[in-house]
């Protein structure tokens, strides 16, 4: 094995290693618990200084990893994540008892995990690296034990995993049986005959599909993540509303890639179109019925990727910048928004109601104007980022002769305005209520909201920093 | 540099003010925002002795890369019929502020910031000369004025925001659609990517067979369905009334006299020089609809017991002459169009401001609890009856070179039409000059009138520059309608 070839993973060993060592330190020196936090970030942003550092040779280990553009992108917002939510952990662990190293060793192997799957070229390697991040959510869901609903979190996540594994793993198994090989890249040309591997090559990228869209939670695979948010401790729902998200994403568009020749095209498309549509759709109609925040996040979660899947459909290099964009987008929007849910809640046991929020504007200026950036920034009102890319996705659409879907799509910002502004409107426009909830307002929860409104202006005025990034990734893909 | 400092002051101190100084200055805030919204009125005083009357093309114009590998770019660029609107809007906003004193007592700071950010909002979606810069000064106006109504408003204020908001998005979303569609046809016919005003207009833009296969067509429906639910065009002004009647005082005096300008502007803008066979098409309904509006609203206006409803539904009638005028076509009535806006943009905000005076004394707006003001009130009386007087097209005045000029216009045209309008002038004096008789001049019966006290000197200053233009306007049209002439003619001509 080539020195060389260790090199290229130096990001993804550093963070398998601190964590480990956190995991250890937590019973040997357990009095380094309230600084776990603080290390776990610093390891997160020596992997991000790391992967910038070392060159982009493509193909290493044997064709089995890619790390190109495209890999760096995703690191790097996976990287910023995991900074984020580690940081968010703090507060919350602090205030439930809750403060173990493990729980860092979990964060930072599950993104370790993303990072595997969103850079191998094999389909197998995708497979270990799904696991990884899913065995590790699966604890991490339910880290709250003294809260029921954080445990049935766990519990359903792992069925709903372990379940969605098994087909995307049959799936793995159906393609290897129609193209003889697991490398995405490798796959036959086009004019290699199809007769015979036409049905179970389609068979099997379908359940590939399905297998992903659990993760993505995209409609109608979705129906795990209302319960699985809503009970998860705030900042592992943030950590599992991105990171396996945008990793299951851009797996998706490597296959789509690689795949998208030889499979029919017309069919293809007609399905991933159906299933956008299907999730927008049905995320926001059913978003404005809920009253706990975190649910209505849930479904917010599920239109959304049915907005970035609408880039998928398109394809083509702007359609995949789009995607990429969209992931940063939602990224900040998203952790913006859980860390000011995360704050604005009394116990973890309690719902976190949206109507709690009444007249908090006034009150807790800074947090809710977070959220409110957040909010607006989830609708896709300029000039935030969420607009940014909202646009992006449609014009990648309209470019690609699919008016109709960018049609859809904005007409189903409009349904989603509806239940946005009405978080803006408990915080600004209704009186405080007479007995005044108990809200804390960690520095740490403080600060990663701050940054991710920041983030969110910054990138809505200049969006062309995220995009030059994106663009280049995005032409690392054949076609 | 000086259209972007005309443009982007009032939103940098706002920004400024809302990150860096406490809720508590509230002295602090008032006199912060004035001061930044009299400098835009500077500016763009400024703007106008630069301007050159006489060209017709975009002036002081800017441009900057944004995101220029997808054509976006900061284009900044101004004419005549931008000049004359960003004029009313940087006159209208320091008013806005003097007015809002007193008046707005709680969240100072907010209020200030939205209204610093809307007028950046307003003035740049005038300006913009790139239409994805424009989309997004337009969407920027969209949630300060949703703070504006929905913190700052009466009784049934929540409800008018979001009627506000989501009436707005609705139209707005697909205007983005066509946005992108425009420069993809640009892409396509030029092989660049552009937004540019500019280079749209040399779009050949077919127009197919039937309505789902015509883009032109299809393209000016989605323009127009965003402007027309701004104007608004009857059928789509049922949020007007509510956002008017619950909006506080400042936010009605701008939602009147600017936002719904933008869509009349956006029409002339864009649908008339983007999409020009399409608009010969949509013509005769769109006076059909201005028509209707123009007597809907005046009957409306008519049957109101509360005065700002009154000049809500008032609102819905001018704005019809506007659209008319537009629709006709033609320089002599597309002008009378023009200087309209900005004359309903001052009788109008004028009338929002001076209901707000007897509101913030008497805490209602109920007609039947006044009557007898004028003996009370002579100052007050003086300068409700001027609005009065400019606002149903008194000669001499603002408000008849402009409806004089759109029906002189249009009546060898569509004498119909004309004749119909004229109906809704008459029955806009009626309900004016009743509003008038019952508030004024009847006798003072209610004890509670008889202590209030006549303007404010502040109030007299807010006032009095509205007064003066109506006033020059009506005197002296020259002045205003020479600036636009270049620029309309360009227009008319294609």
């Amino acid at each position: 094995m080539p020195i060389n070839d260790l090199a290229t993973i130096l990001p993804e060993l550093l963070l398998v290693l601190v964590g480990a060592l956190l995991a250890l330190a937590d019973s040997l020196a357990p009095s380094l618990r309230p600084r776990f936090a603080l290390l776990a970030a610093v390891a997160v942003a020596g992997a991000t200084v790391l992967r910038w550092a070392i060159p982009l040779p493509g193909r290493v280990w044997g064709g089995v990893l890619l790390v190109d553009p495209m890999a760096r992108f995703v690191d790097s917002y996976i990287l910023a994540a995991l900074f984020l939510c580690a940081l968010l952990a703090e507060p919350y662990l602090a205030r439930t008892g809750a403060r173990f190293g493990e729980f860092y060793a979990l964060l930072l192997w599950a993104g370790v995990g993303a990072m595997v799957m969103a850079k191998s070229d094999n389909l197998l390697v995708i497979f270990v690296g799904l696991e990884l991040l899913s065995i590790s959510l699966y604890a991490l869901n339910a880290f709250h034990t003294g809260n029921v609903l954080s445990l049935e979190a766990g519990w359903k996540y792992l069925v709903v995993g372990g379940f969605s594994a098994a087909v995307l793993l049959f799936g793995v198994a159906l393609l290897y049986g129609a193209t003889g090989t697991l490398s995405l890249a490798s796959t036959p040309a086009p004019s290699a005959p199809l007769a015979s591997g036409g049905s179970l090559l389609l068979t099997g990228l379908g359940l590939v599909f399905a297998g992903l869209a659990f993760k993505l939670a995209l409609a109608p695979f979705h129906a795990w993540a209302p319960d699985v948010y809503q009970g998860s401790p705030t900042p592992v729902t943030a950590f599992l509303s991105v990171v396996p998200k945008g990793a299951a994403l851009v797996v998706l568009a490597r296959l789509v890639a690689a795949l998208l020749p030889l499979a029919a095209l017309p069919r293809w498309t007609g399905l991933l179109a159906a299933v956008a549509v299907l999730s927008m759709t049905l995320g926001n109609l059913v978003a404005i019925a809920q009253r706990d925040l975190k649910r209505m996040l849930a479904y917010s979660g599920i239109a959304h990727m049915g907005y970035a899947l609408v880039g998928l459909v398109a394809f083509g290099q702007d359609g995949v910048a789009a995607v990429l964009v969209y992931l940063a987008a939602y990224t900040l929007m998203n952790i913006a928004a859980f860390a000011v849910v995360s704050a604005f809640s009394e116990g973890e046991e309690e719902p976190h109601l949206i109507t709690d929020l009444a007249g908090q504007g006034w009150v807790r200026p800074g947090l809710s104007f977070a959220l409110a950036v957040a909010m607006f920034s989830l609708a896709g009102i300029p000039p935030t980022v969420g607009f940014a890319a909202k646009f992006l996705v449609f014009r990648a659409a309209v470019l690609n002769d699919l008016v109709w879907l960018a049609v859809v799509g904005v007409l189903n910002s409009l349904v989603s305005v509806f239940f946005y502004v009405r978080v803006v409107y408990y915080l600004y426009m209704r009186p405080l209520p007479k007995r005044q909830p108990q809200f804390s307002e960690p520095v740490l929860v403080r600060l990663v909201a701050g940054l991710c409104a920041v983030g969110i202006f910054l990138l809505g005025l200049l969006p062309g920093i995220v995009l030059a990034g994106a663009e280049v990734a995005a032409r690392t893909l054949p076609r | 540099m000086l259209l972007s400092a005309l443009t982007l002051t009032p939103g940098v101190v706002g920004v400024l003010l809302l990150l860096f100084v406490p809720r508590g200055a509230v002295s602090l805030h008032r006199w912060a925002s004035l001061l930044a919204s009299l400098v835009s009125l500077a500016l763009a005083v400024v703007v106008w002795s630069r301007f050159d009357p006489a060209s017709a093309t975009f002036q002081l114009v800017e441009a900057r890369p944004w995101l220029p590998a997808y054509g976006v770019f900061y284009r900044l660029g101004v004419d005549g019929i931008s000049l004359l609107l960003v004029l009313l809007t940087t006159l209208l906003q320091p008013l806005v502020f003097i007015s809002s004193w007193h008046a707005i007592k709680e969240r100072v700071k907010g209020y200030v910031v939205a209204m610093l950010l809307l007028e950046t909002g307003m003035i740049g979606a005038f300006l913009a000369t790139d239409l994805f810069l424009f989309y997004v000064f337009w969407e920027l106006m969209l949630l300060p004025m949703y703070f504006i109504i929905g913190v700052w408003g009466g009784e049934r204020r929540v409800y008018a925001a979001v009627k506000f908001v989501l009436f707005t998005l609705a139209g707005s979303l697909l205007m983005l659609v066509g946005i992108i569609y425009l420069s993809w046809l640009h892409h396509a016919q030029f092989g660049s990517w552009s937004f540019a005003y500019e280079d749209m207009r040399r779009l050949v833009i077919p127009m197919g067979q039937g309505f789902w296969h015509s883009p032109q067509l299809l393209l000016f429906t989605a323009f127009a369905l965003a402007f027309a639910i701004k104007v608004p065009v009857w059928p789509l002004h049922t949020w007007l009334p509510d956002a008017h009647v619950e909006a506080p005082t400042g936010g009605s005096i701008i939602l009147a006299g600017v936002l719904l300008k933008l869509g009349t502007f956006g029409l002339l803008r864009f649908n008339r020089v983007l999409f020009p066979e399409a608009w010969e098409k949509a013509a005769p309904l769109f006076i059909v609809l201005s028509v209707i509006a123009i007597i809907y609203g005046a009957l409306g206006s008519w049957a109101q017991k509360d005065i700002k409803k009154l000049v809500a539904y008032s609102s819905v009638s001018h704005m019809g002459f506007i659209v008319l005028g537009l629709f006709v076509g033609g320089i002599a009535a597309t002008q009378g169009a023009l200087i309209q806006m900005v004359n309903h943009g001052l009788s109008t905000g004028a009338l929002f401001m001076l209901v707000g005076v007897i509101y913030e004394r008497r805490h209602t707006r109920l007609i039947e609890d006044f009557g007898g003001l004028a003996a009370v009130m002579p100052y007050y009386t003086g300068a409700f009856l001027l609005t009065t007087l400019a606002s149903i097209g008194l000669p001499g005045l603002n408000g008849f070179v402009g409806e004089f000029l759109i029906l002189a216009g249009s009546y060898r045209t569509h004498p119909v039409a004309v004749a119909l309008a004229a109906t809704g002038i008459v029955l806009g004096a009626v309900y004016m000059l009743s509003l008038v008789q019952r508030v004024f001049w009847n006798a003072l019966t209610n004890p509670e009138n008889e202590r209030l006290s006549d303007l404010a000197w502040y109030e007299g200053v807010a006032f009095a520059p509205l007064a003066i233009f109506m006033i020059w306007i009506g005197v002296h049209p020259r002045t205003f309608l020479s600036l636009s002439e270049a620029a309309v003619a360009r227009l008319i001509g294609g």
